[in-house]
């Protein structure tokens, strides 16, 4: 046992630069699909959309084609983010049409009833339901409306008539309350309508349900135009009012962002890496795992398992208890010193008269008697064995 | 590239500063990932090259299943910087290597020493497939791992625990032999010389002629026949992969076959071994005094079970092949259900013309155990079923007994020495 084997070794671990030539191309192709990805999505961001129907979005969403039109026509069009601005404008100037599209529901109704005062032509264009309850309360939104549209007789707005032909899609609006002073037009059937004018006490209401009549991708359309200028034209002056965050009431609640400490995003990210970290510094593997073929494992008592649940499952009391009756047999002819060639007769008269027990009942245990439950059949299997410790008892010398 | 707990405890240090910095907390964060970054790139790049080693492994070629090994890994740090290093020597499971990892620190130049122990659970050849060296930087922080070829191949030997009932069987042995002072005399023993007769020897040994010649009280002594043959026959089909006593059937066919060889030659009689199934999977012929057991051990060591049927049509003329003489033929097999053994029943005729035929086989005392135990419902069923397997046994012994050949029957630990114990009776016998 004193032989000794040396081997020298080499270098299983790939290096570094063999890696990296290995995986040069796969590299190259990603590189390649991300400057793809890169250049794909800066080429995407110079039309990247705005804010919709901005007066300074040239984006299909925005309306500067419809503001730079109106102030060929000479009306002042002026675009304001918040309430104050917008309040700011209309004392500047004397005749305003205010356009409100609020789709973000920013304005709340003490906000909207002092844009109310500015202006007595406001159009509110997609109302939202804030809006409606508080400057048009005679309207309800009504589901969606496709168009195209066509000029109604029943409707008296001029911009209307000239357009004849309104396309796009949007809302649609019921007039529920039957006595207000209100012209229905755009009707998609069933009463409902994408435009409605109102006329208030404290002025003209225009609800527009049809916000594509205004954007630069509608408005070349059908007679899109013609409404969307006749429709904001009427005064000088036009505000075009985009509720922005500026209008968020800054007395509210501080919100999640707000009240959470500085570093807590830092800290949490901190806290992912860390586990990122410990993972690899537990589980990086050291080195390859060595492969062992082991023997196949044979249980060599399966094959009497198997036969066993084969006699429960059948209930196969009498050939499970001629099996055990064969070994008890056996054992009690050699008990009694017979030959292995004794018939049964001789082996149950020798257990019988070794015993001193009736010749009838010994030969019931062990040859005739029929187990009609399992429980019966326990009963046999042990008197089978109490009989085998008597012979064993009576057959030991002295 | 590999990183340590120190590392994740920097990272985790880094919590401190990022709440501390208030507002500036993002901005703190990204800096110390730059500083545990920059400190990790310091550290890899200051670790010594665990590539640049070179690696002597030095094993015991053979070892006794159950007995302890101990392995030694040379190191020698041939790169220019110093070696902090954790070194796992990758064996094989069953090799039972206690510690696979080891912490070193070798300076340029040197050289280093590991030592391992090997305590091997399975027969067979153990093998060292190779060398992981994670190699630390100075601030232990980050590490470079690079894994080494160093193949090494230990050969694990059957335990032969039964040689214990060595000793004990060749006192039985020289009993039998004219050397003691009790004399036997039988069929089959041979004449071995003449002594002075001695008050106490049987007088039916006085050989009359002798004394008449020396005018001296003259006896025989006789002593057991000697150079006969035994060819022992290991199956290793499928059967021999049954486990019994957490031990496969061929681990205790090769424990019998060991004792009954070591037996056999010290009696001086000549052993001939074959390990076969469909083909000779082993072969130990010709082998004499310590070489026989040393040989045969090597044989056996690699062979484990198939899972095909054993051949015994091809047996009697393997026997052949190796003698034609008559010998003591031991086929170390499994007799467990009739059809099981048709093979075998078939051929035994072949044999047992002009052998002495003797088939060994394990009996389950698990078995044995069942068939007592009669507690419960399924336990009878399952005694029921222990009868069944031990009636099969008996009548498969019963039908090769009646073959002419003999059966020797034993639990794992029980079967070596029944085996010796029936060579021995069949030698004073004279029935070689």
């Amino acid at each position: 046992m004193t032989e000794v084997i040396t081997t020298e070794s080499t270098v299983l671990t790939p290096s570094v630069s063999r890696v990296a030539r290995r995986t040069a191309f796969w590299a190259g192709v990603l590189v390649f699909a991300l400057v793809v990805a890169g250049i794909t999505f800066s080429v995407r961001g110079n039309v990247a959309e705005g804010d919709p129907l901005s007066i300074t979005n040239p984006a299909p969403a925005g309306s500067q084609a419809l503001a730079e039109v109106l102030r060929d026509q000479g009306v002042r069009v002026t675009e304001t983010n918040s309430l104050d601005q917008t309040r700011d404008a209309a004392a500047a100037a004397t005749g305003t049409t205010v356009l409100l599209h609020d789709p973000e529901s920013i304005l709340a109704p003490d906000q909207l009833l002092q844009l109310a005062e500015l202006s007595d032509n406001l159009v509110l264009v997609s109302p939202s339901f804030t809006v409606l309850d508080t400057l048009a309360p005679a309207v309800a939104a009504a589901g969606e409306a496709t168009g195209p549209f066509s000029a109604d007789a029943s409707c008296a707005v001029g911009a209307v008539d000239r357009a004849e032909r309104v396309t796009g899609d949007g809302t649609g609006y019921r007039l529920v309350d039957e006595s207000a002073d209100a012209q229905l037009c755009l009707g998609s059937g069933d009463a409902v309508y994408s435009l409605i004018q109102l006329g208030t006490d404290a002025g003209v209401r225009t609800v527009l349900g049809v916000p594509d009549a205004l954007s630069n991708e509608g408005i070349i359309a059908g007679g899109n135009a013609a409404l969307a200028l006749g429709l904001l034209g009427q005064d000088p002056t036009l505000i075009w009012y985009l509720p922005s965050l500026a209008d968020v009431d800054s007395a509210a609640p501080p919100s999640i962002a707000e009240a959470t400490p500085p570093w807590l995003i830092p800290f949490t990210s901190l806290v992912v890496l860390l586990a990122f970290a410990a993972a690899f510094w537990r589980g990086r593997r050291f080195g390859p795992l060595v492969i062992e073929n082991l023997p196949v494992v044979v249980r060599s008592s399966e094959t009497m398992e198997g036969r066993a649940r084969l006699y429960e499952r059948g209930s196969a009391r009498l050939r499970a208890l001629d099996a055990v009756r064969i070994g008890s047999l056996d054992r009690i002819g050699r008990l009694c010193g017979l030959p292995a060639t004794a018939t049964v007769d001789e082996v149950v008269a020798a257990a019988a008269s070794l015993t001193s027990r009736p010749l009838e009942s010994v030969a019931a245990l062990l040859l005739t008697e029929e187990p009609r439950s399992d429980a019966q059949l326990v009963r046999i299997s042990d008197a089978l064995l109490d009989l085998e410790r008597a012979v064993a008892i009576a057959a030991r010398p002295g | 590239m590999a990183v340590s707990g120190w590392f994740v405890v920097l990272l985790a240090a880094g919590a401190i500063p990022v709440v501390l910095a208030g507002d500036g907390a993002p901005t703190m964060l990204v800096l110390w990932l730059v500083l545990v970054g920059a400190l990790s790139a310091l550290d890899l790049i200051l670790a010594g090259s665990p590539r640049s080693v070179t690696l002597h492994r030095s094993v015991p070629a053979r070892l006794r299943l159950g007995e302890t090994a101990q392995s030694r890994l040379l190191i020698t740090n041939t790169g220019r910087r110093t070696l902090r290093a954790i070194v796992r020597d990758a064996w094989e499971p069953s090799a039972g290597a206690r510690s696979q990892r080891t912490r070193l620190v070798i300076p340029a130049g040197e050289r280093r020493e590991v030592l391992g122990q090997l305590t091997p659970f399975r027969r067979g050849e153990r093998r060292a497939a190779h060398v992981t060296l994670r190699s630390f930087g100075p601030l232990r922080l980050a590490a470079r791992q690079a894994t080494l070829s160093a193949p090494a191949t230990l050969r694990v030997l059957p335990a032969f625990n039964s040689r214990k009932h060595l000793p004990s069987r060749l006192a039985r042995l020289r009993e039998l032999d004219g050397r003691t002072s009790v004399m036997i005399r039988g069929q089959g023993t041979e004449f071995d010389s003449l002594r002075e007769y001695v008050r106490g020897d049987d007088v039916r040994s006085i050989d009359w002629r002798a004394t008449a010649r020396r005018d001296d009280l003259v006896v025989r002594t006789w002593r057991p026949e000697r150079d006969r043959r035994v060819v022992i026959i290991i199956d290793s089909g499928r059967t021999s992969a049954a486990r019994i006593d957490n031990e496969p059937r061929i681990d205790t066919a090769y424990e019998s076959a060991l004792l009954l060889a070591a037996l056999a030659s010290r009696a001086g009689d000549r052993v001939d071994v074959l390990i076969y199934d469909r083909r000779v999977r082993g072969r130990v012929q010709g082998a004499t005094g310590a070489d026989l057991l040393s040989r045969l051990v090597d044989t056996m060591a690699p062979v484990d079970p198939e899972l095909i049927e054993m051949d015994w049509a091809a047996v009697p003329a393997l026997v052949r092949s190796v003698t034609s003489q008559r010998s003591l033929v031991v086929l170390a097999t499994s007799i467990d259900a009739p059809g099981a053994s048709r093979g075998l029943l078939s051929v035994l005729p072949q044999l047992t013309r002009t052998h002495t035929v003797l088939v060994s086989s394990v009996t389950d005392p698990t078995v044995l155990g069942a068939a007592a135990d009669r507690g419960d419902r399924s336990a009878v069923y399952r005694a029921a079923a222990a009868e069944r397997a031990l009636l099969d046994i008996s009548r498969v012994s019963a039908a090769i007994r009646q073959l002419g050949a003999d059966v020797v029957t034993g639990s794992p630990s029980d079967l070596p020495p029944a085996l010796a114990d029936r060579y021995l009776a069949l030698k004073a016998a004279g029935r070689l």
